[in-house]
């Protein structure tokens, strides 16, 4: 009798997609380890830490063809339709977005470079500060939004998407604090221009995060929310508010 | 919590699991109702409560189907072997009739007229509502007497010049006049099997009909023959309403504008071809296209 299973008749097909998702598991592990290791360079003023993870850079960016192109020729055997074409566009933005991100963590341990290997004055523990505490939160932006892509948990989707509003409030705080500094000290105004950059790098990493949070729930509803506001999403979604 | 890997493996939607044990009661309750809008605002074929048994009432083919074909629109009609998409195609034209022991139930109706009416002439009606089928069957004539058949028995045409006109107005709309002008006398048999097929449309095309089925069209072609059948159906739609049954989920998905889902002789879904392809609604649906049935 004809049952309904859950893979596909065509084995090979889920044993192609699961290739890619395992690439993409793997990318996302690595971003977020990426942008861990750059921030722990800075913490230590070590420029040899930061050397590394500069060049483990590639590593990223080779996962992103190697994944393009397992993706490239999968929609080109498969002809993918309905959540089978959903899934397989929203891996491929989700490669792209991972990408970007563990460029944003290069800018990081490039701000680390800079600072420890040039012979200006070095900036005070304070006005790091904040890069510290936002590089921890966009981070675990980028952790709940691939859990979420995991599971295809739309409702913690939806939370990076409020963390990246509150995200965005931390970032105008953030340079309004910074000023504060340049004001106080002129000998801060040397590294101004490189922090304001790595706590930009901050804002784009977690802005991918969001973005991922965005293509799960297309994954998972069909519908494409970028560029709706939370509430607008919410009334969309009927997602209950978050406890 | 799974990996992302995991859940490709068991599937975005938990729905498509079909518990073994309640596997009667979910089909019993899985298709209660046809998923999207059955009807068209501007239908020409209306199909209500359409029950079709075989073998005298042994076998129930198609179970309580409501669908309309809207004029201008090409629906496709999808679904896996025996789920019903031809037997309801057949219906609409009434070439069931030949078949011993075919019983229909409901309505079936071409605009006004009532398809199953017993003083209907069904040799009238299938000049209304012509049909192409999956293997190119051309009479064993010349290519010009394939085409001017039809005409000439529902005398369509006053006289030789009228005729002539018919035969190559049906060949230009159906693609294939420019390869044939020079040898209308020749036999059509001797074509190509894509060129045949467009024969066939073009004698289907011949008698001026409303509606035009097409049972499985290119299923014998060439992706050449196929490509240019396919532009066919859509230069056609512009002037007749056309439902094509196809188990090319590609093909459906590039000629139709609806596209119609049948499963085990219930019209499980039918929703925008946009819609059905992307998103379907039905997890039955979701299940067949993606390739999930084994």
């Amino acid at each position: 009798m004809e049952t309904i299973g859950t893979s596909h008749t065509v084995h090979r097909f889920d044993y192609e997609l699961n290739e890619i998702a395992k690439l993409v598991d793997k990318m996302g592990a690595l971003a977020v380890e990426q942008l861990r290791r750059a921030v722990k360079s800075l913490k230590k003023e070590d420029p040899t830490r930061a050397h590394k993870v500069i060049n483990r850079d590639r590593k990223l960016n080779d996962l992103d063809v190697e994944a393009d192109e397992k993706i490239i020729q999968l929609i080109a055997k498969r002809a993918p339709m309905a959540s089978d074409l959903r899934q397989i566009i929203t891996l491929g933005k989700v490669v792209t977005d991972l990408e970007r991100t563990g460029d944003e963590a290069r800018k990081i341990a490039k701000l680390c470079v800079r600072i420890y290997e040039s012979d200006h004055h070095i900036p005070s523990e304070h006005i790091l500060r904040d890069i510290y505490s936002m590089s921890k939160y966009v981070n675990q932006m980028l952790k709940l939004a691939m859990d979420a892509f995991s599971n295809l948990n739309v409702q913690q989707a939806f939370g990076v998407l409020l963390m990246d509003e509150e995200l965005e409030e931390q970032f105008d705080a953030t340079l309004r604090h910074l000023s504060t500094f340049v004001m106080q000290d002129s000998r801060n105004v040397g590294h101004f221009v490189d922090i304001v950059l790595g706590i930009r790098a901050l804002e784009r990493f977690g802005g991918h995060a969001k973005n991922i949070a965005g293509h799960v729930i297309f994954l998972a509803t069909a519908h494409d929310v970028r560029h709706l506001d939370a509430d607008e999403i919410q009334s969309l979604l009927n997602i209950e508010d978050s406890p | 919590m799974n990996t992302l890997s995991e859940t490709i493996e068991t599937g975005p939607d938990a729905n498509l699991i079909v518990p073994q044990e309640n596997e009667g009661a979910f089909r019993e309750q899985q298709f209660e109702d046809t998923v999207g809008d059955v009807t068209h605002p501007n239908p020409r074929i209306s199909c209500r409560e359409v029950d079709v048994y075989y073998d005298h009432g042994a076998v129930h083919a198609i179970k309580n189907v409501t669908l309309d074909i809207g004029t201008g629109e090409v629906l496709a009609m999808i679904g896996p072997s025996g789920c019903g998409k031809s037997t309801i195609l057949r219906c609409l034209n009434r070439m069931n009739d030949s078949i011993d022991g075919c019983q229909v139930s409901g309505s079936i109706r071409l605009d006004e007229l009532d398809i199953y009416d017993k003083n209907l002439d069904v040799v009238l009606l299938r000049a209304q509502i012509g049909m192409v089928f999956q293997k190119p069957n051309p009479f064993p004539k010349s290519i010009y007497d394939n085409v001017a058949y039809g005409p000439k028995i529902h005398g369509l045409a006053k006289d030789k010049t009228d005729l002539d006109e018919i035969v190559q107005t049906s060949l230009e709309r159906a693609a294939l006049w420019e390869e044939v002008k020079d040898r209308l006398g020749q036999p059509g048999t001797g074509l190509s099997g894509g060129q045949q097929q467009r024969l066939c449309i073009a004698r289907a095309i011949a008698v001026s009909p409303e509606v035009i089925l097409m049972d499985e069209p290119c299923s014998a072609l060439d992706p050449i023959a196929t490509a240019k059948v396919e532009e066919l159906i859509d230069e056609l739609r512009q002037q007749y309403t056309i439902a094509i049954v196809t188990h090319s989920m590609q093909q459906a998905a590039r000629v139709s504008q609806r596209t119609a889902y049948f499963h085990l002789g219930h019209l499980v879904e039918v929703n925008t071809t946009d819609k059905v392809f992307t998103n379907p609604q039905h997890h039955l649906t979701e299940a067949y296209i993606t390739g999930r049935f084994g």
